[in-house]
């Protein structure tokens, strides 16, 4: 499986031309850096206190994007180990904040936090897969917790997350990837569940769990390839979600990583990507939103600069697009290296 | 805590208060929404009190206004509103855990020990309490889990039918609210094992998601929430649904989750049909081929009047592709006599000799013309290309007499330039294909 995605990642980005013209503008990579320190720090307003039942998302998408910055030392790594493990519920599964319930949602991003600063040693791991296992149901899908919600993001995050534990073996991975393939629609794309429209969120979501299980063959590369192409914007350059949506720099992440996953990135103007992305930027205050000139927040942010890594965006670590963290990151845990 | 912070605690605390009482004594509030100070004073004008009232001197202070089952919420108290609805109702959650799980452990012995007024005035706390948070922090998960644990628990209709009244409100605020959506499918899930009224519930979901809809374009999560309800829906219901959302979609031609919709509609129409037909083994009926037809030409005269939808050309492809599939080849019953196959012949010339007229209406691009005329040209190309791919080899024969794959290169690079990468990837790719 690891070597795979490492194929994958090889070819999908052998195509791509490093001719980043000087007219686009920069990244503004410092103040990105104070911009996510920043948000962690502010709880004076309704907007970002209201946020707190998510934070486990929160620190996964902040942290992953100071380390493809090279910036992910100026956090207390004690602090946040010892924070996410007391989200960690009797059940084995982690919640979105000290207190709150668990979910597969905050139980990946842990993973992924702890994958991060290299402390998955830390983890009772059996016990973290035997939650991610127990919720896999009779038809292969999976629920996002006990109280039943199936939808194809929570297939790949109980695929990836017992990836990085080393525990695949603990689930049916052939009924898994059945009902990803079920939910592939006639238009080649993908939904939450079965007949449910297509988006590129999704997506992502079937394609990565394929990719990380060794199932890319299952999928018409050509058909899909058209659909994610067919949401670049002709005038922005931006990638949107779905047909008729404006263009979001969240899909540059979601569409992007999913074309190269499928080795179809030339179907796109990746140029005109890259200036979207820079043109989103808040080159004063740092950050970056979802269209030029709006609110930036830290979600946005971490997919702009994740876009701009699989761009191959000088000065930028390199992202795995199944696994959504740095290589160096995936190559220590999968490949042990 | 000093003096100053006991006050502010105590400020919170009457605050939640004020706002529980609220919500207790109108029941039937609908709508809420977070409202800035300044429109307080334009609200209660337009609700007819222009004139000073004993309580408007009051009305200055406010920070809830409630008329009409509407309740508005000042964005001055929102942040210590929040922390305190939290604070209480994470407290009455912890007491609530711990009296599940010690009665959980040791069964009945324990449950003789608490008493049955301790547990109810903590289980309306959480009630009460999770239900002052949702209304400030719809995706609170913690929050829907503790009230389902307790609507399990209480074992009535009327409890899960308070929950959809909830969810409603909820999303009259927060319309892609993710949880507000999971808990009214589980809810409605838990309503189908106990009773009959289904089909009206059923109805009445439709109709809010349309609501809702109205005000959220392209909500993901409201479209699919009515796209699940189609595997619960009578034939009738599904025929009238058909009905409904084209007048919808007739004034939203460019929401492309309302067409899914209706794609999906017409695929449980076509199945349950199938199945029917097995049974009967007799060819597909002239119904499916009618509504099939309706709506292509319905799409066509959409297309015509609202210039370069995407979503009409996404529908067309969908349309077109179960249309080749199900009339024009021969694995469906029209095919297998000499007469018949014939027939299936005409069929292709006849539709493709329309669609080919399509493309060339809608492709001519008028000297002062907008942008849309240049995205209906576009659009019309990447349809033909899309039909291209999916006719069978002997009609594709047929076809390359009277359309050449360079004119639509051709085409699709004068109305687009900048994207003449994508178009030459989409040409290798169709051409690669096994015609």
């Amino acid at each position: 499986m690891g070597p795979l995605t490492e194929k994958i990642r090889v070819e999908g980005v052998s195509s791509l031309s490093q001719s980043i013209s000087p007219s686009m503008g920069e990244l503004a990579s410092q103040k990105h850096v104070q911009f996510i320190v920043s948000v962690e720090k502010k709880k004076d307003s309704f907007e970002s206190v209201v946020m707190e039942h998510i934070r486990m998302n929160g620190a996964y998408w902040g942290l992953t994007a100071l380390d493809l910055l090279g910036k992910l030392h100026v956090v207390d790594v004690e602090e946040v180990v010892s924070w996410v493990l007391q989200c960690q519920d009797d059940s084995g599964g982690f919640g979105g904040n000290i207190g709150h319930d668990p979910h597969l949602l905050y139980t990946l991003s842990a993973v992924q936090v702890l994958a991060l600063f290299d402390k998955l040693d830390v983890l009772d791991i059996e016990k973290v897969a035997s939650y991610v296992a127990g919720l896999q149901n009779e038809d292969g899908s999976f629920s996002g917790d006990m109280w039943g919600e199936i939808d194809t993001r929570f297939s790949y995050i109980a695929i990836s997350c017992l990836s990085l534990l080393h525990r695949l073996d603990k689930i049916n991975v052939e009924k898994a990837v059945n009902y990803i393939l079920s939910c592939k629609n006639h238009d080649g794309g993908f939904g939450c569940t079965p007949g449910a429209e297509s988006h590129a969120g999704q997506i992502f979501c079937c394609v990565g769990a394929l990719a990380i299980t060794g199932s890319l063959h299952h999928i018409d590369k050509d058909l899909l390839g058209w659909w994610l192409c067919e949401r670049q914007d002709n005038k922005t350059g931006g990638l949107n979600g779905r047909p008729e949506k404006l263009p979001d720099v969240c899909y540059s992440w979601w569409a992007l990583s999913s074309l190269i996953m499928i080795d179809r990135v030339h179907w796109i103007n990746k140029d005109k990507l890259i200036k979207f992305i820079l043109d989103c930027q808040d080159i004063e205050k740092g950050g970056i939103s979802d269209r030029p000139d709006d609110a930036v927040d830290v979600y946005h942010t971490y997919f702009g600069v994740a876009g701009l890594s699989l761009l191959e965006y000088p000065g930028l670590k390199a992202i795995d697009p199944a696994y959504a963290l740095p290589v160096d990151v995936v190559d220590r845990i999968i490949l042990d290296r | 805590m000093n003096e100053d912070e006991l006050r502010s605690e105590a400020k919170m605390v009457d605050l939640l208060n004020q706002f529980e009482h609220i919500l207790e004594s109108d029941p039937h509030i609908d709508e809420v929404g977070f409202v800035h100070p300044s429109q307080f004073f334009k609200l209660n004008e337009e609700a007819g009190h222009s004139l000073p009232s004993s309580d408007s001197s009051a009305d200055e202070n406010s920070v809830f206004w409630n008329e009409d089952h509407k309740l508005g919420i000042s964005t001055q108290v929102l942040l210590p509103l929040y922390k305190a609805s939290k604070d209480a109702f994470m407290t009455a959650n912890r007491q609530f855990k711990e009296l599940n799980s010690t009665s959980d452990v040791s069964g009945a012995e324990n449950s003789l020990c608490t008493s049955p007024s301790l547990d109810d005035s903590i289980e309306s706390a959480v009630m009460k309490h999770s239900r002052a948070l949702l209304l400030l922090s719809c995706d609170f998960g913690t929050a829907w889990h503790s009230r389902k644990i307790v609507v399990l628990e209480k074992h009535e209709l009327s409890s899960l039918l308070d929950e959809l009244l909830l969810s409603a409100l909820v999303l009259s605020y927060s319309p892609k609210s993710e949880y507000a959506w999971s808990h009214r499918k589980w809810v409605i899930k838990s309503i189908s094992e106990k009773c009959s009224t289904l089909p009206e519930i059923v109805t009445k979901e439709s109709e809010l998601v349309e609501k809702i809809a109205e005000r959220s374009k392209m909500n993901y999560r409201a479209w699919n929430h009515r796209c699940w309800l189609v595997s619960y829906m009578t034939r009738e219901q599904l025929l009238h649904e058909l009905k409904r959302s084209r007048n919808w979609a007739n004034l939203h031609v460019a929401d492309h989750s309302c067409f899914h919709y209706r794609s999906q509609l017409m695929l449980k129409i076509l199945e349950d049909r199938c199945y029917e037909q097995e049974i009967s083994s007799s060819g597909y009926s002239v119904e499916i081929y009618l509504l099939w037809k309706d709506e292509l030409d319905w799409d066509e005269m959409l297309i015509k009047r609202y210039i370069g939808r995407e979503a009409l050309w996404l529908h067309r492809r969908f349309l077109s592709l179960f249309w080749i599939k199900h009339f024009l080849t021969d694995h469906t019953g029209l095919s297998g006599h000499g007469k018949q196959k014939t027939s299936m012949n005409n069929d292709f010339s006849v539709f493709m000799d329309n669609e080919l007229h399509l493309l060339h209406s809608c492709s001519i691009i008028p000297d002062n013309s907008f942008d849309d005329y240049q995205a209906q040209a576009m659009h019309s190309a990447t349809y033909m290309l899309w039909l291209i791919k999916q006719i069978p080899d002997s009609c594709w024969i047929e076809l390359q007499e009277k359309l050449k794959t360079e004119n639509l290169k051709a085409l699709l690079n004068k109305v687009c330039p900048e994207r003449s990468s994508t178009w030459h990837c989409l040409m290798g790719y169709v051409e690669a294909s096994d015609h």
